[in-house]
């Protein structure tokens, strides 16, 4: 066809008339939304949002960075009177918690046999028709055993199990029962004191590591950090039995015998006594009898069984090395910390504890600035004084439960007794009844959770309402908020654990029995009765008044006759030519947080050594039993036997062998199981199933163990003695410490 | 052939001049709804959404029941890249997984009873698309022609960035403006108060034509060369 001026209008108005009537610019005038976040899209703004981690020793204020509704970042509030501002290692991994592969999807129903960990997704309404079933037919005989956590949440679950006639335990896997039970005779509460170190002169601690793991060990940090920078640097002498972060911090580390730290502190409150037997303090912790009364704690008479090494006593007999040690270090401005964690873990550990405390009635520093602080109270008058921790005789006592039939269900969260406790307590076992109901909240699957029938998966403590009361509070009453600051992924679907026990208590009739509505609800109303402002107490962590401290500079009468009364020395379990000592690792804690990549990346701060466990023994008794690093041994208990990597270590004393928590975990996440045996395993299960005496707590530093080569290795990962250092520069001031490889020159 | 009569002989006359009238006149048309409205053939009025989005809700202030959300939470490249973009589907899930109606805590519920059942079925919706992949196909409300040229994220740094100055922008009342402003405030100047707005309504703030670029550029110092602005 001709294209004629004509042709070609006719066709023009044709096509145009074509692309109106069929839509064609219908996609111009759209914008879509892709169904996902593309990856390459950043906003670039964050918010800060306060909220709280119960989960790492005495709790920690933390600031999260938000960007597009996920969390990004955890640091430390600077509002916040414990932390102030810094945060621990452990905290910062809570974050892989969110976002973790492994975690929780949703609900789900054991469809295997117990302890298989395997399972079929279920929806949430089958879910909590089933656990109310559960609760409403066994409720009388129900077990709710969930972390150590205090204030609401324990206030939610104690009132929960109560009101259908079961119990709560409390759960915590470095069980600190002597210390908390010499806290209750010697100052009258539940709760620890507070220890100033920020403003004393000088300090000694007494086994506990406070810089590490024992009390609020990220508190503790920043106030020694002030404690040291002072215009008259605080000086810090620690009695101890195992190279620990703290020891290796102090300015003297006085290495004694496993489980005398009792026995030091009698005898340095002797040498206390002995100089300034006028002090009114010496004579209210008397009873006026004076420096004779303390006359059996001689250090003479001690010395047998503090064993201190002749090096560490400066060349002078132990009498005058404590006198000079009362003189320089404590009698002015001193503060005694300590008694408690690995030092309570003996069968005399509440005596270790006691004679700690005791000592600063000595020294008279009780409720001053740079003293100890006993605890002001709970913050909340309304809600009940939660109960202790459980402690090993609580488990036993609930494993008889179990197997006698009086228990009928338990209810787990974010608690693993079975991985926890030594294997003789038998609490594997008594789950495995079929006759029992197991049900789970934890949003990870662990050697616990695995023995559910049912997975109700609880949200991440930075998606989840929660409230507490540090222990140990500053010196004055401290409640802390925290606040969802993001939601689940899309595709994980967990509901509020303390949610879900209020509207179930609702649902079956019991709701005029429990505190409020909803978990949320009971932090409102909680922060009203503060007289405080709920958003106020969301931006700045919490509530606190510093004006409202507790009284009790005088010591209890009879106190020194208690304390003496239950001196005596560790109840051994076992034999060997080693002392076993398990101690906290610094991340992993008690194995609380081996399924997070972060926490198991963390160098140990002395050793360097990551992902894996090993065994700390002093180096020349290691090369004389033929031993070198990365070397594989069995370290053998009257209860069982398990391997570690050797470390070899010139500070650690000798007949010790000191092993991390936290290891060998054999159900859960990738991150945590699968690993080879030789280089990761649980040093709890082959412990004696020991009480200390007077708390009912297990004394999980008290067992001997042989250690015997296992004719293999394997390479240790570690940071430290890949490169060697060496000095180099003239002058001095230009000297630095340059790292060359082995066999390289300068 | 015998010739047609006259009559008959006008018919293609006729019917080309119409051709040719008809053409012309939407030519016509179509050059006048493009010139006055924003989007093109819309007549300048919002057209009708998939789904209900009140900006009120989700922008307002806090006071007048809003929740505040920054213009930039959603539309994450603007203050980065040349287009705004509007949010995936998965950014409105971040907070409707929460407030969705169905979920147990009392948060949720306490903000469901401010939430009106067509909202919540719009929010259904969203979270259905969202479970089934699927993007939702928006509206376009603002639009500039396919030769031009816009990048918000100078604009936002003009407006948002710099020591503190006062400008006259040739634009809306001509009031100084004390510069940095907001993102929100610096959005408003083209885009009008949006977080006052049910619905996004074109030309509530300014035309988008090319003379209101010209006029803001010369007077604060921008090049007006053409391809600044045209591809």
């Amino acid at each position: 066809m001709k294209l004629t001026r004509r042709n070609f209008l006719a066709w023009a108005g044709i096509a145009a008339t074509g692309a109106i009537a069929c839509d064609l610019f219908d996609d111009e005038l759209r914008v879509q939304s892709p169904a996902l976040i593309p990856e390459d899209l950043v906003k670039g703004r964050d918010n800060w949002y306060a909220t709280y981690d119960p989960s790492v020793p005495g709790g920690q204020s933390i600031l999260v960075r938000v960007m597009e509704g996920r969390a990004k970042k955890v640091r430390g509030n600077p509002r916040f009177p414990t932390n102030q501002g810094k945060q621990s290692a452990a905290a910062d991994a809570v974050l892989q918690s969110l976002y973790h592969p492994d975690r929780i999807a949703g609900p789900m129903l054991r469809n295997g046999p117990r302890g298989s960990g395997r399972y079929r997704a279920i929806g949430w309404d089958e879910a909590l028709n089933r656990f109310r079933a559960a609760v409403d037919d066994r409720g009388d005989g129900m077990l709710l055993i969930t972390e150590a956590q205090c204030a609401g949440f324990a206030h939610i679950c104690q009132v929960f199990a109560e009101a259908f006639g079961g119990r709560h335990l409390r759960y915590d896997g470095l069980d600190d029962s002597a210390y908390g039970a010499a806290v209750q005779d010697v100052l009258g509460t539940t709760r620890m004191p507070w220890h100033d170190i920020a403003h004393a002169e000088t300090l000694v601690s007494f086994g506990s590591d406070f810089l590490s793991t024992w009390g609020n060990p990220t508190a503790y940090s920043v106030a020694y950090g002030k404690f040291r920078s002072k215009e008259h640097r605080g000086r810090h002498i620690h009695f101890g039995s195992r190279y620990s972060l703290t020891a290796a911090n102090a300015d003297k580390w006085v290495p004694i015998a496993p489980g005398s730290e009792g026995y030091a502190a009698m005898a340095l409150g002797w040498a206390v006594a002995t100089s300034h037997p006028e002090s009114s303090y010496v004579q209210a912790v008397t009873g006026e009898a004076g420096p004779g009364a303390l006359s059996g704690f001689s250090p003479d008479a001690m010395a047998g069984m503090l064993q201190i090494p002749e090096a560490a006593l400066d060349g002078e007999n132990i009498n005058r090395f404590f006198e000079h040690l009362a003189h320089d270090y404590v009698a002015h401005g001193g503060l005694a910390i300590g008694g408690g964690g690995e030092a309570g873990a003996y069968s005399n550990g509440k005596f270790n504890a006691s004679a700690a405390l005791m000592l600063n009635y000595l020294l008279g520093n009780v409720g001053k600035s740079g003293g100890m602080q006993p605890d002001a109270g709970a913050p909340i008058g309304s809600a009940p004084r939660n109960a202790p921790p459980a402690t090993l005789r609580d488990w036993r006592q609930a494993v008889s439960e179990i197997n006698a039939g009086r228990a009928r269900m338990v209810i787990v969260h974010n608690a693993d007794p079975v991985y926890g406790l030594p294997s003789g307590v038998g609490i594997r076992e008594a789950l495995s009844n079929e006759n029992l109901a197991v049900i789970s909240a934890s949003p990870f699957l662990d050697e616990t959770a695995a023995m559910a029938d049912l997975i109700i998966p609880d949200r991440a403590g930075l998606e989840n309402w929660g409230d507490d009361a540090p222990n140990p509070a500053p010196g004055y009453k401290v409640y802390a908020v925290q606040q969802p600051v993001v939601n689940p992924l899309p595709d994980l679907d967990p509901r509020s654990f303390p949610d879900i026990l209020l509207s179930s208590a609702a649902d079956l009739g019991r709701g005029d029995m429990v505190p409020a509505a909803s978990y949320e609800e009971l932090i409102r109303a909680n922060i009203a009765e503060l007289g405080a402002d709920f958003t106020e107490a969301l931006k700045n962590g919490g509530w606190w008044d510093e004006g409202d401290t507790a009284r009790g500079a005088d010591p209890p009468s009879g106190l020194l006759d208690s304390v003496a009364g239950m001196a005596s020395m560790p109840q051994v379990q076992g034999s060997g030519d080693f002392q076993l000592q398990p101690f906290a690792h610094h991340t992993l804690l008690d194995g609380r947080n081996a399924h997070l990549p972060w926490a198991q990346s963390t160098p140990d701060p002395l050793t360097t050594v990551a992902w894996q466990t090993w065994v700390d023994i002093n180096y020349t008794q290691g090369k004389n039993m033929g031993l070198r690093e990365g070397d594989v041994v069995n370290i053998t208990t009257a209860n069982g036997s398990i391997q570690a990597l050797v470390y070899l270590n010139p500070a650690s004393p000798p007949g010790i062998a000191a092993v991390p928590m936290g290891g060998g975990r054999q159900i859960g996440s990738d991150y945590a199981t699968g690993r080879d045996a030789r280089e990761s395993s649980n040093v709890m299960s082959i412990l004696t199933v020991a009480e200390a005496d007077g708390s009912g707590g297990l004394a999980w530093s008290a067992n001997r163990c042989t250690i015997t080569p296992a004719n293999d290795s394997m390479p240790v990962s570690k940071l430290e003695g890949g490169y060697t250092s060496r000095e180099v520069g003239a002058h001095p001031a230009e000297q630095v410490f340059k790292s060359v490889t082995d066999g390289e020159g300068h | 052939m015998p010739p047609l009569p006259p009559t008959r002989q006008l018919i293609p006359l006729a019917i080309a001049g119409f051709a040719v009238t008809a053409i012309v006149a939407f030519i016509l048309v179509v050059l006048f709804m493009s010139w006055f409205s924003n989007p093109p053939f819309g007549w300048g009025n919002a057209p009708d959404q998939p789904i209900g989005f009140p900006h009120t809700v989700h922008a307002g202030s806090a006071e007048e029941g809003g929740h505040a959300i920054q213009c930039e939470f959603c539309h994450r490249n603007v203050t980065t890249g040349a287009a705004a973009t509007v949010p995936a589907v998965e950014v409105c899930v971040i907070c409707h997984k929460q407030i969705n109606g169905s979920n147990v805590t009392a948060s949720a519920r306490e903000q469901i009873e401010e939430i009106s059942p067509d909202q919540l079925v719009d929010i259904q919706r969203v979270l259905d698309r969202h479970a089934e992949s699927r993007p939702i196909d928006w509206e376009r409300v603002h639009r500039m022609p396919d030769h031009v040229r816009f990048v918000h994220e100078a604009h936002l740094r003009f407006l948002t960035q710099g020591e503190p100055r006062t400008v006259t922008l040739p634009v809306g009342d001509e009031k100084p403006i004390n510069l940095p402003v907001t993102v929100p405030e610096a959005c408003s100047v083209c885009h009008g108060d949006v977080a006052n707005m049910e619905e996004v309504q074109p030309q509530q703030g300014q035309s988008l034509k090319m003379g209101t670029c010209l006029d803001c550029h010369r007077e604060n110092d921008v090049s007006t060369d053409c391809t600044v602005c045209h591809k």
